[in-house]
């Protein structure tokens, strides 16, 4: 089974409307070294439960937005 | 004459080993069974925490090829190749290794020029490679629609001989057999919960089953990677996606190839029971969760009947998932960790399974004698920071 997500604009859509944004990061500040922003940009924390991540509304309405998910089951998690 | 002797046991683990292996599968199996072989370090133990071949090892659509696109790892795909076509005989068990050939189809100019790229690079690095026009295609494989009618008409492609189909689970069960033969303990239902660690060195592992000590510890996770490599307290560059995969019913012998669009990125082969094996299809989000859509069975069904219109009215008989822990680059992450003792096998995606003997053997050498072999010295995980990717474009990437 796939799953829906909350779109803040269009309600709830099928999952494969969407592109998958990855877990949400703290940005290295300017002064970090080249060593903290690679790290920043190829690794994951690669999470096995809920973490916070980035959704694209490809096929709907084009936004940006946050949300909780549950990646060992796909459960979206209300705040 | 029956076999009455038993190809393997599990056993309980003991306190102390010289290396332990964290994953029972084909990476983990194969790099036991290479350090006993290979390195004579008998005290070696494998623990799984459901069955050996839980994960991708019993999952994968069980194709080996070597035309990957860079030079840098394209010697580790050739020697996994070569070490396919001797275990049979070495393990004493059939591994239904079939060196059927590759057939890759193009479907515009830009992805003929990819494959002539790619062509280049194996030639030179001595791959039989040969690339083909729409009419030695149909030629080489009748039922294909390589006609104009097609919604997207082939383009050309390539027959990339050194290449076929294992059968997975053999190769799970022959890598089992000869680990066991070779004195390997494999402890299944040991879950690892823990990686202890003094001194910026690795001292063993704490798990379901109690602590367990070693100077050595070998993590072939599978798309679990980034969670057993949280317990050494290191981040991976990785993300773990699902891929789908599925089986049409048994039909006549009809397709001597593997099949790939680089289009449609779908494989289709016929295994020698007669079913046909379609999968390739990542779902572009990270998942732990092991399941199947009705998107990804019409979209596929959908993709091979564009290729093979004849097949319509197959009836579908299975479909399956399986996790793969995909890197930026479309390369593995081989080597040693920033903690002494610790080794890692992972990032390996959906593209393990073919390389799995290559790896357990590199990973045996480079554990047993602390010096890199060459085949996999541009896969460390330093890679990353030092910005020196081994851009694997070939990789479908979602």
């Amino acid at each position: 089974m796939g799953f829906l997500i909350p779109c803040p604009n269009c309600g709830l859509r099928d999952v494969y409307e969407f592109k998958f944004g990855g877990e949400v990061k703290a940005q290295p500040g300017s002064e970090a070294d080249l060593k903290a922003w690679r790290h920043y940009l190829y690794f994951n924390e690669n999470l096995s439960g809920v973490q916070e991540e980035w959704w694209y509304h490809t096929a709907g309405c084009g936004d940006w937005f946050k949300l909780k998910r549950d990646t060992a089951t796909n459960e979206i998690i209300e705040d | 004459m029956a076999q009455t002797r038993p190809l393997w046991q599990f056993k309980e683990p003991a306190k102390t080993y010289d290396v332990i292996v964290i994953g029972g599968g084909l990476h983990g199996l194969a790099a036991a069974y290479y350090l006993a072989k290979d390195h004579k370090i008998k005290r070696v133990a494998v623990l799984e925490r459901r069955y050996p071949g839980f994960g991708g090892s019993g999952r994968n659509t069980e194709v080996i090829r070597a035309n990957q696109r860079a030079p840098e790892i394209l010697p580790l795909y050739v020697q996994s190749n070569q070490l396919w076509n001797s275990l049979s005989a070495e393990l004493e068990w059939n591994l239904m290794v079939w060196m059927k050939g590759l057939v890759g189809l193009a479907h515009s100019e830009a992805g003929l020029n990819a494959m002539r790229m790619r062509h280049e690079t194996q030639t030179r690095m001595g791959i039989e490679n040969h690339l083909l026009t729409p009419a030695e295609l149909k030629k080489l494989v009748p039922a294909l629609d390589a006609s104009d009618r097609a919604a997207i008409p082939i383009h050309g492609g390539y027959f990339n001989p050194p290449g076929g189909q294992v059968r997975h689970d053999a190769a799970v069960w022959g890598l089992s057999k000869g680990a066991h033969r070779l004195g390997v303990d494999l402890c299944v239902g040991v879950e690892v919960t823990g990686i202890n660690l003094a001194d910026g060195r690795v001292q063993g592992v704490e798990t379901s089953k109690g602590a367990i000590a070693a100077p050595v510890v070998h993590m072939a996770p599978g798309g679990y990677s980034s969670q057993v490599a949280r317990l050494a307290g290191l981040t991976l560059p990785v993300v773990t996606l699902p891929l789908q995969a599925m089986v049409t019913e048994p039909i006549r012998p009809f397709l001597d190839q593997v099949i790939v669009s680089e289009l449609y990125f779908c494989y289709l082969q016929q295994s020698l029971k007669g079913d046909l094996i379609m999968g390739a299809h990542l779902d572009p989000w990270q998942s732990f969760k092991l399941y199947n859509t009705f998107e990804f069975s019409a979209e596929q069904a959908y993709f091979i009947l564009q290729l093979f219109p004849d097949l319509a009215n197959l009836k579908l008989m299975r479909s399956w998932s399986g996790l793969c822990d995909m890197t930026v680059d479309g390369c593995p992450v081989m080597g040693r960790t920033e903690i002494e003792g610790l080794f890692i096998d992972a990032g390996w995606g959906y593209f393990g399974f073919k390389a799995s003997p290559a790896c357990g053997k590199n990973m045996a050498e480079y554990m047993a004698t602390g010096r890199c072999p060459e085949n996999i010295k541009s896969l460390g995980l330093e890679r990353f920071y030092e910005g020196r990717m081994v851009p694997e474009t070939y990789i479908a990437r979602s």
